[in-house]
């Protein structure tokens, strides 16, 4: 089946229905209509430019995106799959969406909230679909580094691919002595449950590193209090358990780590570690705080590659030049992590315009 | 005698005699308890480790190291210039190896020995080693398991056939099996999971002669070699070469950080251990024991690690069962080790 024929809806309306939809998803963050025309707009200079010609330097041209997109989503969290599904829908294409296996059933209850024409632009499959990779223009593929090699090697050449693979986040406390900050990591660290890419592993704090953590554990217990984490496998939790007894082996020979730690329960955990390194969460709410290197270009060395956003605190320009060229590719206050705005550069680059092809008309007139 | 040595030694001799089939559980709390006491008393970073928490009463409340500690620290009552043997956990993560130390290898020998007889499998008369010699893996636990219980139970009648590279040699294997075929002797084929999938792989779909009341022993499973088989797809490809029943298969659960050993047979059954070992299975959310039927992580109390921490907690998940437990591995968050491992990527090269 290909693409069905042009939709009567324009860019606004299309902005306008999707923002319906989505308002049934809180996770999704603030999303309007507006904030939809924003993004194309920062990404074509025209709101328009998807449904007639705009002025182009001198001339005219005109957005088209491609006719279909295959989404392949992970199973991490949904706002990852529908947001791309929304930006599939905001250009006007046909939406394949290959949730995984064990079912992502936001990703439906979000297609049977849209208008029918749009709704008869997206199709869900646990399994993929023989026919799917054929079909699609563009695969944008959600998940490890084997399952994006994987749909790599199955991708022709002329076919648009884009990988969203494993990515890291962090905090940076620059000044903060009264760890008034701490509130806003604690609910960086626990929205979704720490599955994110955008949910922080490590919060770098300048001054009495120790004493942000003992306050940061405080606020991610009142976190746990107000909206308890979900439940997770045994697995997730053993690999707190295994994590918590080794730190905890490791601070009792005197190496600088100090651990705070739901009782009874994993749902949260502060690890105050001033070893060198990044060290890499378990998630599930368990995160580090670490002193602010000297170097950080040197500590952020081995994961350069794979990350994504820095939450820092006060939020200035100043610091923001410091963080830019550690390898991130987002910045924000803190507090804000988990709620990138439609605009933000998901893994540094613009996410419309690798959907689209452009046409330049010269000399044309109405 | 040094003081530590003499204090070991006593123990010793008291834990020696407790490697028998009737040992009682007061009896085993007794020795738990002299050992925990003697192991913080010796053992600095075990020491540091229990200093903020409450004093044992019972053996289920001595605390368990996790099993990454023999990465972090050197867990030994006694001092480098005491030890004569030094057992390595495979270390090909790229995390560091794990290192076990022995004043001497009496009380493990004299454990797995009994171990093996508590197991009644004395109807094999000869034995094939698929690993290894401990001459040529003097670190490796599995090569001193395997070696020792060849030397002491099999006599005249061992034949190994891995090289000291590691590589496994077909043609003395099965020189082997039919020089045990010939003297009318069943033979016990011991190996790690990864060796038996190796031959298999390297003799076709050849079936081997043998005898009645021959029985392989595997280990080891496949941790981190990037191969994973079903284990009734494993028993299925050695019974097609030996002609066996999976009942006439035994699975040995033992890691380098322990002393003593726990054994299933044939598939579906849960581990269970010899007397002076407990395995107890806790639930990684709370830290407290699961009900029998629940799943959680393995701690192991074994009385005749003496010499390093008799309390370990592992990083595999099983299931606790009436008696013993059903063990299901690894979890998949944690990672991936083995002795089975560092086997493999010899017999490959």
């Amino acid at each position: 089946m290909n693409a069905p024929g042009l939709l009567s809806m324009n860019t606004a309306e299309r902005a306008h229905h999707l923002a319906a939809a989505a308002a049934r998803f809180p996770f999704l963050g603030r999303t309007t209509a507006d904030e939809l025309l924003a993004l194309v707009r920062a990404e074509f200079s025209h709101a328009e430019a998807l449904d007639d010609f705009v002025p182009y330097g001198g001339h005219f041209a005109k957005v088209l995106a491609v006719e279909t997109i295959l989404h392949v989503v992970s199973a991490n969290t949904p706002a990852a799959g529908l947001q791309s599904l929304i930006r599939g829908l905001l250009l006007g294409a046909h939406n394949l969406c290959k949730t995984p296996s064990a079912g992502l059933p936001e990703i439906g209850e979000f297609r049977a909230a849209l208008p029918a024409e749009l709704t008869a632009r997206v199709e869900i499959a646990g399994e993929l679909p023989a026919d799917w990779l054929a079909r699609a223009d563009a695969l944008i593929v959600f998940g490890h580094d084997a399952t994006i090699a994987h749909f790599r090697t199955l991708a022709r050449p002329e076919q648009r691919f884009i990988a969203h693979g494993h990515r890291l986040s962090f905090g940076v406390v620059f000044d903060d002595p009264a760890h008034a900050s701490a509130p806003l990591a604690a609910r960086d660290a626990s929205l979704f449950d720490q599955q994110g890419c955008l949910s922080p592993h490590v919060f770098y704090v300048a001054g009495d590193a120790r004493g942000y953590a003992a306050r940061l554990a405080e606020e991610m217990r009142a976190f746990q209090e107000r909206e308890p984490r979900g439940k997770i496998a045994l697995a997730e939790a053993n690999a707190i358990r295994t994590r918590r007894e080794d730190l905890a082996f490791r601070a009792a020979q005197g190496e600088p780590v100090t651990l705070w730690q739901s009782e009874a329960s994993t749902a949260w955990t502060v690890v105050c570690d001033a070893r060198p390194g990044f060290p890499r969460s378990p998630l599930n709410r368990f995160v580090f705080v670490k002193p602010l290197p000297t170097d950080f270009g040197a500590e952020l060395r081995e994961v350069r590659a794979h990350l994504s956003c820095a939450g820092f605190w006060p939020a200035t320009l100043a610091h923001a030049r410091t963080l830019a060229p550690l390898g991130v590719s987002r910045l924000c206050p803190l507090g804000q992590m988990q709620e990138p705005p439609w605009t933000w550069l998901q893994d540094g680059a613009p996410a419309l315009a690798p959907l689209v092809r452009w046409v330049g008309t010269e000399g044309a007139r109405e | 005698m040094n003081a530590v040595v003499a204090a070991y030694r006593e123990l010793e001799t008291r834990i020696l005699a407790a490697l028998r089939e009737d040992l009682r559980e007061a009896e085993f709390d007794a020795l738990a308890l002299a050992a925990h006491a003697f192991q913080k008393r010796w053992n600095t970073p075990y020491a540091n480790f229990c200093a903020p928490r409450p004093t044992a009463m019972h053996w289920r409340e001595i605390p368990a190291v996790p099993q990454s500690a023999f990465k972090t620290a050197r867990l030994s009552v006694a001092p480098p210039g005491m030890i004569s043997r030094t057992f390595r956990t495979s270390g090909t993560t790229g995390e560091g190896f794990g290192e076990h130390h022995f004043i001497d290898p009496r009380l493990y020998d004299a454990a797995m020995l009994a171990g093996w007889d508590w197991l009644d499998r004395r109807s094999a008369e000869a034995v094939i080693l698929l690993t290894q010699e401990s001459a040529d893996a003097p670190h490796s636990s599995l090569a001193q398991m395997f070696s020792t219980l060849a030397r002491e139970r099999f006599g005249e009648f061992v034949f190994a056939v891995v090289n000291g590279g590691g590589v496994l040699d077909v043609e003395r294997f099965r020189a082997a099996m039919k020089t045990c075929f010939s003297a009318k002797r069943p033979v016990a084929l011991l190996g790690t999971a990864l060796a038996f999938l190796h031959l298999s792989e390297q003799v076709g779909g050849e079936c081997f002669d043998r005898l009645p009341g021959t029985l392989v022993l595997e280990t080891g499973g496949y941790k981190g070699s990037g191969r994973e088989v079903p284990k009734v797809e494993l028993y299925r490809r050695i019974g097609g070469l030996f002609d066996l029943e999976p009942e006439d298969i035994l699975n040995e659960y033992g890691m380098t950080e322990l002393s003593s050993q726990f054994y299933t047979r044939g598939l579906g059954r849960p581990h269970e251990g010899p007397p002076w070992v407990r395995a107890v299975v806790i639930d990684p959310e709370t830290g407290g024991e699961t009900a029998v039927g629940e799943t959680g992580v393995l701690r192991i109390f074994d009385l005749a690690n003496l010499g390093s921490v008799l309390a370990v907690e592992t990083q595999d998940l099983a299931v606790r069962r009436e008696r013993g437990f059903e063990l299901l591995g690894r979890a998949p968050a944690a990672l991936p080790r083995g002795c089975s491992r560092a086997a493999d990527e010899r017999m490959r090269a």
